[in-house]
C-alpha cells in the first residue's frame, strides 16, 4: 500500500478541522486535512443563526463571560464541565476577532463594528451572524485563509476508513480516494478527528447527508471512548419533508404551532410560554400530537405565520418564508409551513479534555461535533455549536503543537494493519450476494427515530437495541453491487452505514443505561432529573460485540445545580 | 384569517403522482447509457430526495453528490430537463409542471469531464478559483490584532452579494467563453475575484488587477451565468464592475486595452452627440451601457488615490453623467 508521511492529520474539512490544520500548519509542521467532500460542502456550511460571543466594548455593558458561561452550563443541564464552559466563553470575543481579520463578512452595525443578535437561552444578546448563512460565511472565509497558507496538504473527496494504532499509539490513518478507490496509509504523530455529526442515524434530521458519525466509529473501533453517547438534540421545527431547520425565530416573532383540526396546541402542553417553550417540550408535544392522530397526513403539524400579516413576515422571518417557499413550495403568508421535529445536533462525541487530548490513545485529538469536550452537556445552545469548533479546533491544533514538539512517534510499521484494514472492506464488492445496504440503512434510521429517540423508555429501548445488533450482525454478508472503480458511491454508502452501526449500538446502550431525564434525554419511565445518581458523565467502549460504560465526574468550578426552568 | 376547511384542504394536498426519471448514466467500465426509474414523488419532493430514494430503493449504482439538502454547500449542480440546477432547490413537481411531462431527464452539468454518472471532475473549476486569491490579504496591524477592522454596513451587504458563491460550478458549465477561451477565468471566479477586489480592507489591490482586468474582458455578456447562479451572485454583474476597474491598472494587456477603447470611442460619441437613444440602439447591449455607469461609480465610490489620477477624465464623465440622465 501506498504510504505518506506527515507531522499530524486532520480528519474532515469542515469548521473544526480547518481551524486545527490552521494552527499546527502556522508552527511549522507538515498538515494533511483528508475530507471525504471538498471542505465548503462539510455540514458547517449549513448553520443559519450565528456563532455566540462576548466581545469587550461591543456587547451589553452588563454581559461578561461568567454570565455566558452559566447560560451554556444551565442549558446543558449541568452536565457542562465548566472550566470547558468557562474557556468557551473567554475566548469567544477573540475567535469572532480572528474570523473577521480573516475576511468573514459579519453584519454590521451602523458604526461599522460587528452587530450582536439575541437567542434562546442567552440573558444578554451575544449572537453575530452573518445575514442567515453563518456558517457558510465562516467556513468559506476560513477555508480560503487556510488554502492560502504553507504546510498544508488537502486529500479532498478521500474516505477515512480507520485508524492504525500500536498499543494505544497512533500510528496514522488509512484513507480512499474516491476517485480512484485508490488505499493510502498516511504516517503521523498526531490525528485530529473532526469528522462532524450523525444526523444521518435519524430518519429525521436537519443534517447534511454526509454526517453519517464515522468519526465516532472510527474512534470506537481504535479503543477510544465516546462521553456522553445517549445525549442526541432534537430541534421541534423542521420543514416537512425535507428536514430543513426553520428557526426558532420564527416562534420567536409569533408563529403559532397547530394541529389538523386548527387548534393551537401548545396551550394544553405549556400554558404560559404556549409556543415559546424550550426545544425539548416542543419537540414532545408536536410528536405527541401527530402519534394521536391530530397531526395532518404523512405527520406533520402546521406553523402558523399568516396572522402576522404579510409584510411583516416577508421582512421579520424572511429565512422561514424562502425557506418554505423553496423547499416546500409553500407560501407562508397564505397557508402554515409544514413542521415535525427532526434530529439535529449531537451532543456525544469522542471523549477529550479541554486540550482536544483523547486519554485513551495517545497522539489521538479530536475537535467540533466529532467530540465531546463537554461544553453542551445534555442539551446545546443555539450558537455555541460554531463557537465550540472554533474556540476548541483552535486550542487542539496548539495543543498538537506541543505534542508534537516533544513526542518523536513510534516506530512501528504497522502495514500489516493498514492492509488488514483494507482487506476486511474489500469483502463487500467481493461477494456476489448478500444484504444489499439500502435496505438496513432505512431501517436502522426508522428503529432510531422511533425508538431511540425523542421519547424513551425501557421497553422500547431494549427492541430497538435488539433490532440494531441484528442489523450489524448483517454487515458482515453486506455487498456492493456497483463494480465500478471510479466514484463508486454505493461502496462509500456501505462503509458509513457499517460507521452508523457501531454509533447507533453504543448510543442504544447508554440511553438504556441512564435512568433519568436530563435535557435531550427524555424518558417516560424516567421522567424526573435525578442529580443525586446521574450528575455524571457516561464513557463508553465498545468491546467486541458489547458496550462497556464506566462514568466520569462532572467539572464543577462556580455553580451548583439547580432546576432547569425558564 | 382562513377558514379552517380551506386551510385543511391546503395542508392535506398531499396527492402522490408517479413520475418518470431518466438519468444519464457513466461508468468508465460500462461507459454511457441512459436508465429509466419510475416512483411516486408529492409536491415536497426535492429532486436531490428523488435521487436518494431511487438510490437506496432501487438502484444502488447511481453516483451523484449532495451534502446539505438546502442549496449552501453546492454539491448538487446538475441538468434537471436540460437546465443547469441545484437538485436540492428543484422540486420534481415544479419541474412536471414547468414541462407539462412526468418525464424529468438528469444529467451531469456541462462541460466538466464526467467521472461517474452525475459526478464530474471539478478540478480545473477549483483551478481557476484559487487563480484569484480568493482570500482577504488584511492589514499586518489587523492579522496582529492592534487594530479592528471597521466596516460599513452598505459595503458588508455589496460584498456578501458576491461572496454568496457556493462553488457549484454551474455558471462555469454553461458559460460559452470558458469553452472557447482557456485564458478567461470564468464567472464564478471573476465574482470571487471581485467581491476581494471590492473590499476595501484588502491590500493587494495591483494584483488583483493584473489576475482580472484582462479575463475580464474575455466574457461576452451573454448573461447565462446570471439566469443559472442559485445564489443570485450575478456573476456576470462583477464582470463588469471589474471592467470598470482598467482605468486604474497601469500595463494593460491588449484585450482590455481594445475593450477599454471600445466603450471609451462609445463614451465620447455620447458626449458630442448628446443623443443617448441612437447610441443605446448602436449599443444594442444594455451590458456596454452598464459598464459606463459602472465606471462613473468606480470613479465616484473607488479607491480615491487612484480616481485622483484620473482627474481630467472625471470632467467628461460628468457630462455623460448628465446625458445619462444621473
Ligand atoms: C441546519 C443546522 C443549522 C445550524 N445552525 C447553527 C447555528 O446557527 N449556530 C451554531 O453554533 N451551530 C449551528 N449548527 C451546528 C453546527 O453547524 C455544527 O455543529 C458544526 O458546524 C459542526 O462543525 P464540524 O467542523 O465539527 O463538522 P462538519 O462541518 O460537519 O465537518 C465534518 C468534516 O468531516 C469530514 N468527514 C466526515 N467523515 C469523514 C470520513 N470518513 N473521511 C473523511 N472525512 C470525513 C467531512 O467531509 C467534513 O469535512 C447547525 C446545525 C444544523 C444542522
Ligand atoms: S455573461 Fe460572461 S461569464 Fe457569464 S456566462 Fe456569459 S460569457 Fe460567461
Ligand atoms: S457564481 Fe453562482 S453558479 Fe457560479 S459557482 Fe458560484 S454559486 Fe454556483
Ligand atoms: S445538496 Fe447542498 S447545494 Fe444541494
Amino acid at each position: 500500500m501506498e504510504k505518506l508521511s506527515y507531522d499530524a492529520i486532520v480528519v474532515g474539512g469542515g469548521l473544526a478541522g480547518l481551524m486545527a490544520a490552521h494552527q499546527i500548519a502556522s508552527a511549522g509542521f507538515k498538515v494533511a486535512v483528508i475530507s471525504k467532500v471538498f471542505p465548503t460542502r462539510s455540514h458547517s456550511s449549513s448553520a443559519e443563526g450565528g456563532i455566540a460571543a462576548y466581545m469587550p466594548g461591543n456587547s451589553d455593558p452588563n454581559d461578561d463571560p461568567d454570565f455566558m458561561s452559566y447560560d451554556t452550563i444551565k442549558g446543558g443541564d449541568y452536565l457542562v464541565d465548566q472550566d470547558a464552559a468557562q474557556l468557551l466563553s473567554e475566548k469567544s470575543g477573540e475567535i469572532v476577532k480572528i474570523m473577521e481579520s480573516w475576511g468573514t463578512l459579519f453584519n454590521r452595525q451602523p458604526d461599522g463594528r460587528v452587530a450582536v443578535r439575541y437567542f434562546g437561552g442567552q440573558t444578554y444578546p451575544r449572537t453575530r451572524f452573518v445575514g442567515d448563512k453563518t456558517g457558510m460565511a465562516l467556513l468559506h472565509a476560513l477555508f480560503q485563509r487556510v488554502s492560502g497558507i504553507g504546510n498544508v496538504d488537502f486529500y479532498n473527496e478521500w474516505f477515512s476508513l480507520d485508524l492504525v494504532t500500536d498499543n494505544k499509539r497512533v500510528v496514522g490513518v488509512v484513507a480512499m480516494e474516491m476517485k480512484s478507490l485508490n488505499p493510502v496509509l498516511f504516517k503521523a504523530r498526531a490525528v485530529v478527528m473532526a469528522t462532524g455529526g450523525m444526523g444521518m442515524l435519524y430518519s429525521h434530521s436537519t443534517n447534511a447527508y454526509i454526517n453519517t458519525g464515522d468519526g465516532y466509529a472510527i474512534a470506537l473501533r481504535a479503543g477510544a471512548s465516546l462521553k456522553d453517547p445517549e445525549f442526541v438534540q432534537f430541534h421541534p421545527t423542521a420543514l416537512y419533508p425535507s428536514d430543513i431547520l426553520i428557526s426558532e425565530a420564527a416562534r420567536g416573532e409569533g408563529g403559532i404551532l397547530i394541529n389538523n383540526k386548527g387548534e393551537r396546541f401548545m396551550k394544553r402542553y405549556a400554558p404560559k410560554k404556549m409556543d415559546l417553550a424550550p426545544r425539548d417540550i416542543a419537540s414532545r408535544s408536536i410528536i405527541t400530537e401527530i402519534r394521536e392522530g391530530r397531526g395532518f397526513p404523512g405527520g406533520y403539524v402546521g406553523l402558523d405565520l399568516r396572522h402576522l400579516g404579510e409584510e411583516y413576515i416577508k421582512e421579520r422571518l424572511a429565512l422561514a418564508y424562502e425557506a418554505a417557499k423553496t423547499f416546500s413550495g409553500v407560501d407562508a403568508t397564505k397557508e402554515p409551513i409544514p413542521v415535525r421535529p427532526a434530529q439535529h445536533y449531537y451532543m456525544g462525541g469522542i471523549d477529550v479534555d479541554i486540550t482536544g487530548k483523547n486519554p485513551d490513545i495517545i497522539g489521538l485529538f479530536a475537535a467540533g461535533e466529532a467530540a465531546c469536550v463537554s461544553v453542551h452537556g445534555a442539551n446545546r445552545l443555539g450558537s455555541n455549536s460554531l463557537l465550540e469548533t472554533l474556540v476548541y479546533g483552535r486550542e487542539t491544533g496548539n495543543s498538537v503543537v506541543s505534542f508534537l514538539r516533544d513526542y518523536s512517534g513510534s516506530t512501528s510499521d504497522m502495514e500489516k494493519e493498514a492492509e488488514k484494514v483494507v482487506e476486511e472492506i474489500y469483502r463487500f464488492t467481493k461477494s456476489e450476494t448478500g444484504v444489499h445496504y439500502g435496505e438496513v440503512l432505512n431501517k436502522l434510521r426508522d428503529i432510531m427515530w422511533e425508538k431511540v429517540g425523542i421519547f424513551r423508555d425501557e421497553k422500547n429501548m431494549s427492541e430497538g437495541l435488539t433490532e440494531i445488533m441484528k442489523l450489524r450482525d448483517m454487515v458482515p454478508s453486506m455487498y456492493v453491487t456497483d463494480k465500478s472503480s471510479v466514484y463508486n458511491t454505493e461502496f462509500f454508502n456501505a462503509l458509513e452505514l457499517r460507521n452508523m452501526l457501531d454509533l447507533a449500538v453504543v448510543i442504544g446502550t447508554t440511553a438504556l443505561n441512564r435512568k433519568e431525564s436530563r435535557g435531550a434525554h427524555f424518558r417516560t419511565d424516567y421522567p424526573e432529573r435525578d442529580d443525586q445518581n446521574w450528575l455524571k458523565h457516561t464513557i463508553a467502549y465498545s468491546k467486541g460485540k458489547t458496550v462497556e460504560i464506566t462514568y466520569k465526574p462532572v467539572k464543577m468550578t462556580k455553580w451548583k445545580p439547580e432546576a432547569r426552568v425558564y | 384569517m382562513v377558514e379552517k376547511a380551506e386551510e385543511q384542504k391546503n395542508l392535506a394536498q398531499l396527492e402522490e403522482q408517479e413520475i418518470t426519471v431518466k438519468i444519464k448514466r457513466f461508468s468508465k467500465e460500462k461507459g454511457s447509457w441512459w436508465q429509466e426509474y419510475r416512483l411516486k414523488v408529492d409536491r415536497f419532493t426535492q429532486m436531490t430526495e428523488v435521487l436518494r430514494r431511487i438510490k437506496t430503493e432501487q438502484d444502488p449504482t447511481i453516483s451523484y453528490r449532495a451534502s446539505c439538502h438546502m442549496a449552501v454547500c453546492g454539491s448538487c449542480g446538475m441538468k434537471i430537463n436540460g437546465e443547469p440546477r441545484l437538485a436540492c432547490k428543484t422540486l420534481a413537481l415544479d419541474i412536471v409542471k414547468i414541462y407539462n411531462s412526468s418525464t424529468i431527464s438528469v444529467e451531469p452539468m456541462d462541460y466538466f469531464p464526467v467521472l461517474k454518472d452525475l459526478v464530474v471532475d471539478l478540478d480545473e473549476f477549483y483551478d481557476k478559483m484559487f487563480k484569484v486569491k480568493p482570500r482577504l490579504y488584511p492589514d499586518k496591524d489587523v492579522l496582529e490584532g492592534k487594530v479592528d477592522h471597521r466596516l460599513k454596513p452598505e459595503d458588508q451587504r455589496e460584498l456578501w452579494k458576491f461572496e454568496q458563491c457556493i462553488w457549484c460550478g454551474l455558471c462555469v458549465s454553461s458559460c460559452p467563453a470558458v469553452r472557447i477561451d482557456p485564458e478567461f477565468l470564468g464567472p464564478a471566479a471573476h465574482a470571487k475575484g471581485y467581491r476581494f477586489l471590492a473590499d476595501p480592507r484588502d491590500t493587494i489591490y495591483e494584483e488583483r488587477l493584473k489576475i482580472l482586468i484582462d479575463s475580464s474582458w474575455r466574457c461576452t455578456y451573454c448573461y447565462q451565468c446570471f439566469n443559472v447562479c442559485p445564489r443570485d451572485v450575478e456573476p456576470v454583474t462583477t464582470i463588469k464592475k471589474t471592467r470598470a476597474h482598467t482605468k486604474f491598472m497601469k500595463e494593460k494587456t491588449k484585450v482590455a486595452e481594445t475593450g477599454e477603447k471600445h466603450i471609451e470611442s462609445i463614451v465620447s460619441s455620447i458626449r458630442e452627440t448628446g443623443k443617448l437613444e441612437e447610441a443605446k440602439v448602436y449599443l444594442s447591449t444594455y451590458g456596454l451601457l452598464e459598464s459606463i455607469k459602472d465606471m462613473i461609480y468606480a470613479m465616484q465610490n473607488g479607491k480615491l488615490k487612484y480616481a485622483l489620477v484620473q482627474d481630467t477624465k472625471v470632467k467628461g464623465l460628468d457630462q455623460i453623467k448628465k446625458i445619462m440622465g444621473e
